[in-house]
């Protein structure tokens, strides 16, 4: 819409932003400061300070433009633009995973890795990057009965096959060498 | 050998592979070391599940659904399968467990790309969120279905 008036802005020659515009935008795709930072500044920016810069700037550069031509105080919430919270998956595949190992006969295979992306949900969680807290909990805790039942089963068939007199109604009908 | 559910042994790499590296949310650099692992540890299984043959009843334990309900879990006829697969027996795979067999190029094309990332030092992004729904309705339907008699015959192990 106005990146036809760019090379001809009479404005452009007193803009110091422009020039800054193309140096600027690669910089920021790449930088992590942006996440680390991203705790310190409350995540209310992103919705709030969406809407106030594609007036001012040009909708070509959706997300670096803000950052050239915004004070400091706004360039903060630069990784909420594009997604609010980049590890929400994180809680979801925990969550999933807890889920399944239920639905599978011995869920160790399922819940271990629910507990441990869960763990990292939680972690997410700390830093900002996620606001699903809740449905971490809830993978971890799936994760850990799913773990707690897959054993109690194997101890619980180890001693049952100890005894002869169960192996064999088991076994009834069936011809094993083992 | 152990009380292994039958058919679980294949099932964690499909969920592994993606989070594995995902999961982690520090900017260390990647290494192979993990990918190679597991590519062994699941190579050595395979070979196990291939010369000791899970068709022999209880060979492996048996699986604790079918054993207390008589249900069929998701999982049942995977250590069958990967068995026949070693073997080259694609049909005889996948009439012990389709999704199992529909789920190995998947797996392997994952495992693939975990190795391609690490060997050039990078980390995967976190697992697509679609991702996770897909596992879901696929494992949970699978196991619904083939405990329904008129799917039973194609779907049941």
């Amino acid at each position: 819409m106005s990146t036809p008036n760019e090379p001809q802005n009479p404005y452009g020659s007193g803009d110091p932003q422009q020039p800054q515009d193309p140096s600027g935008a690669p910089q920021y795709p790449a930088a992590p400061p942006p996440y680390s930072q991203g705790p310190a500044e409350p995540p209310a920016y992103p919705g709030a300070g969406a809407p106030q810069y594609p007036g001012a700037a040009s909708p070509q550069y959706p997300s670096a433009t803000p950052y050239g031509s915004a004070p400091g105080g706004y360039a903060q919430p630069g990784p909420g633009y594009g997604a609010a919270y980049p590890k929400n998956s994180l809680a979801i595949w925990s969550l999933v995973l807890g889920i399944v190992s239920f639905v599978l006969g011995c869920g160790l295979f399922t819940g271990i890795p629910a507990i441990i992306v869960g763990n990292n949900a939680k972690k997410a969680v700390a830093r900002g990057e996620a606001n699903n807290g809740g449905m971490a909990t809830a993978g971890v805790i799936l994760g850990w009965i799913a773990i707690v039942l897959s054993v109690l089963t194997i101890i619980l068939f180890a001693i049952l096959f100890a005894n002869a007199d169960f192996r064999d109604a088991f076994n009834e009908g069936y011809n094993t060498n083992y | 050998m152990t009380t292994v559910d039958d058919g679980q042994q294949p099932q964690p790499t499909g969920p592994l592979l993606p989070d594995a590296p995902a999961s982690d949310g520090a900017g260390r650099r990647a290494s192979l070391t993990a990918p190679l692992v597991t590519g062994g540890v699941v190579v050595l299984a395979t070979v196990l599940l291939a010369v000791r043959d899970p068709h022999v009843p209880h060979s492996y334990g048996g699986c604790p659904l079918y054993v207390l309900t008589g249900l069929w879990c998701p999982a049942c006829g995977g250590l069958r399968a990967t068995h026949d697969l070693a073997q080259g027996d694609l049909a005889g795979a996948w009439s012990m467990n389709p999704l199992w067999v529909l789920a190995v190029p998947v797996v392997l094309v994952l495992w693939g790309r975990w190795v391609s990332r690490a060997a050039r030092g990078r980390r995967a992004g976190p697992a697509p969120v679609w991702g996770a729904w897909v596992l879901l309705v696929a494992v949970v339907g699978f196991g619904v279905l083939r405990n329904v008699p008129a799917f039973a015959p194609w779907l049941a192990p």
